[in-house]
């Protein structure tokens, strides 16, 4: 029961519409140059993403997670391996017209900057050959559905927007011909901390309407665990050290080295992971006096409002306000168990391959 | 000049101006075809150089050896092959175009940010796509600046061609050292000047109107 509780965010997009594809690398790897110069920049990595799932590839800087997405739409050819798109292995396929249904975004999002937003946004339509009315009626939603006003930015050029409009711009652009399947090579690195965040709520609502398969570029481990339903965590040389849904990944990490990339902290970004709805908590309010919580908050809160009140439980209150029941530190502590019970050492797991560990 | 005559006899202007209407027509056309011709050879070994960039090297060291040559020598180097003609006068007029307007080509074609150009293929652009959609409108205004310098440049050097016959503005400048004469000799200089600063200011108004995006 727990089990299928704490898996929610792999279900979270399981659920959707059919909307994305699955994505397949069997034992890809990349080397550049030869004998004792060469260098390894991806080394063999196998990884399967289901459809419509949220793929994100952490890790530092050099660890072959960009080259691992640019492989993806053939931007770079792997050295060996093979990578399967919907079952089809897009060596064999026109790396052309695989782009124009891939949808791709990166840091500096490369907007171009003679053509106005609209054509900017209308660049893969266009590709295809759509006829201007219906390019012109898909401009129009794309930029709302990215929260800009179309009236306002269909007219401008790129350098007339502020960094987070221009972000914006870049992910209507990439999402232009519906494509099942999103490359984002740190989309949101450039923009500010407070930016960044609404882009990522932004960007989960839209994978959670569109229901397309994303992998998604980043460094930032905390970026990875909020938008992620898999994280696939790599290291120095190019290799893939675990690849498991979030709260698994921060629950029971593959070796030291992911412990230590998803930081000492992991337990608190546990908490952060688990919403108040989600675990059992003591019956009846709790104690005269107690602070209270909504039950959509999650065990970080509740934590937390345990520490800076000192009480002994804090109230977990409903929609409207009735109390549903209590927690307090012992209950925390069981959930986090509870999890981690549901999870036994190497278990065969059911939501793709778990990567190798190092 | 003889003495006592004035600097500019303006009655020999006046009854003069179908011959400067048509020297101008001329030098217009000898610059025209120069021009025309040259950047389409600068855009093919321009487009060589975005294939195979060694050929950089190579290329700008020839077109700069061309635009060393004295013209007057190459010319008279020309004419046993090519005689007193408009293809000898084309062939020097070209040949100095060529180095300007190569080296701004390619400099506006590398001036292209890496990631409009990562982004442009990455969403399906074939590569004719990506030079003619984004590399070349991109690399317009610096493109533009080198045929900008190439016109006045030629528009100048275009007044050596009336050596060969080949008339233009240059004949009355010839006719005004020839004569002792002032009055055609100026009218040939001023004329010669005046054109270099309204073909210029005319390529900068076009710049203006085809790079809104740059404003």
């Amino acid at each position: 029961m727990h089990q299928e509780r704490y898996r929610a965010p792999v279900t979270r997009s399981a659920a959707q519409t059919p909307g994305g594809v699955s994505v397949e690398l069997r034992g890809v790897s990349k080397r550049y140059g030869g004998g004792a110069t060469a260098f390894i920049g991806v080394d063999n990595i196998s990884l399967a993403i289901a459809p419509g799932d949220f793929c994100v590839l952490v890790g530092p800087s050099g660890c072959g997670k960009t080259t691992t997405l640019k492989m993806v739409n053939r931007l770079i050819e792997p050295t060996s391996g093979q990578i399967f798109i919907d079952g089809q292995d897009i060596s064999t396929l026109d790396a052309v017209e695989l782009r124009r249904r891939i949808g791709y975004v990166i840091q500096q999002v490369g907007l171009f900057p003679h053509q106005t937003i609209a054509e900017n946004v209308a660049t893969v339509p266009r590709l295809l050959g759509w006829d201007s009315e219906r390019i012109r009626r898909r401009v129009e939603e794309l930029l709302s559905l990215v929260g800009l006003d179309p009236g306002v930015v269909r007219r401008r050029y790129p350098t007339q927007l502020s960094g987070g409009e221009r972000q914006r711009v870049g992910v209507a652009r990439a999402l232009a011909a519906e494509p099942p399947l999103m490359l984002m090579d740190e989309p949101f690195g450039a923009v500010d901390p407070i930016v960044r965040g609404r882009l990522q709520d932004e960007f989960l609502r839209l994978h959670a309407q569109l229901g397309m398969t994303v992998m998604f570029v980043t460094h930032d481990i905390d970026e990875a665990i909020k938008l992620g339903t898999t994280v696939a965590v790599f290291s120095e040389g190019g290799c893939l050290a675990q690849h498991a849904p979030p709260s698994r990944l921060l629950a029971s990490p593959a070796s030291d080295y992911v412990a230590r990339f998803v930081g000492s902290d992991r337990v608190i970004k546990r908490l952060a992971l688990i919403s108040l709805a989600d675990v059992a908590l003591e019956l009846g309010a709790g104690p005269q006096g107690a602070p209270t919580l909504a039950r959509t908050s999650n065990l970080r809160d509740a934590l937390s409002t345990l520490l800076s009140t000192r009480a002994d439980a804090v109230t977990v209150v409903g929609e409207d306000g009735v109390a549903i029941g209590a927690i307090s530190m012992e209950r925390i502590r069981m959930a986090l168990d509870d999890v981690a019970r549901s999870w036994p050492e190497n278990e065969a797991s059911s939501e793709g391959p778990a990567g190798r560990t190092h | 000049m003889t003495p006592g005559e004035p600097l500019v006899r303006w009655d020999w202007i006046f009854s003069h101006l179908g011959d400067v209407g048509q020297r101008l027509g001329e030098h217009l056309l000898l610059t025209g075809i120069a021009i025309g011709i040259g950047f389409v050879l600068s855009l093919c070994l321009a487009q060589l150089v975005r294939s195979w960039s060694w050929l950089y090297g190579p290329i700008t060291w020839i077109t700069g050896v061309l635009y060393t040559i004295p013209s007057l020598a190459l010319f008279a180097f020309l004419i046993p092959i090519t005689g007193l003609s408009r293809l000898t006068a084309e062939i020097g007029l070209v040949s100095y175009t060529l180095l300007i307007m190569t080296r701004n080509i390619v400099a506006g074609l590398q001036a292209v940010p890496a990631d409009v150009r990562e982004s442009a293929i990455g969403m399906g652009y074939t590569d004719r796509q990506l030079l003619w959609r984004i590399e070349m409108p991109l690399a317009l205004p610096v493109i533009l600046a080198g045929v900008r310098v190439a016109t006045t440049t030629t528009i100048g050097l275009t007044t050596v061609t009336a050596l060969i016959g080949q008339g233009g503005l240059g004949y009355f400048i010839l006719e005004g050292i020839l004569r002792f004469f002032s009055t055609p000799l100026l009218v040939g200089a001023f004329l010669s000047i005046a054109l270099a600063v309204a073909v210029d200011s005319a390529l900068v108004l076009y710049q203006r109107l085809v790079t809104p995006w740059a404003r």
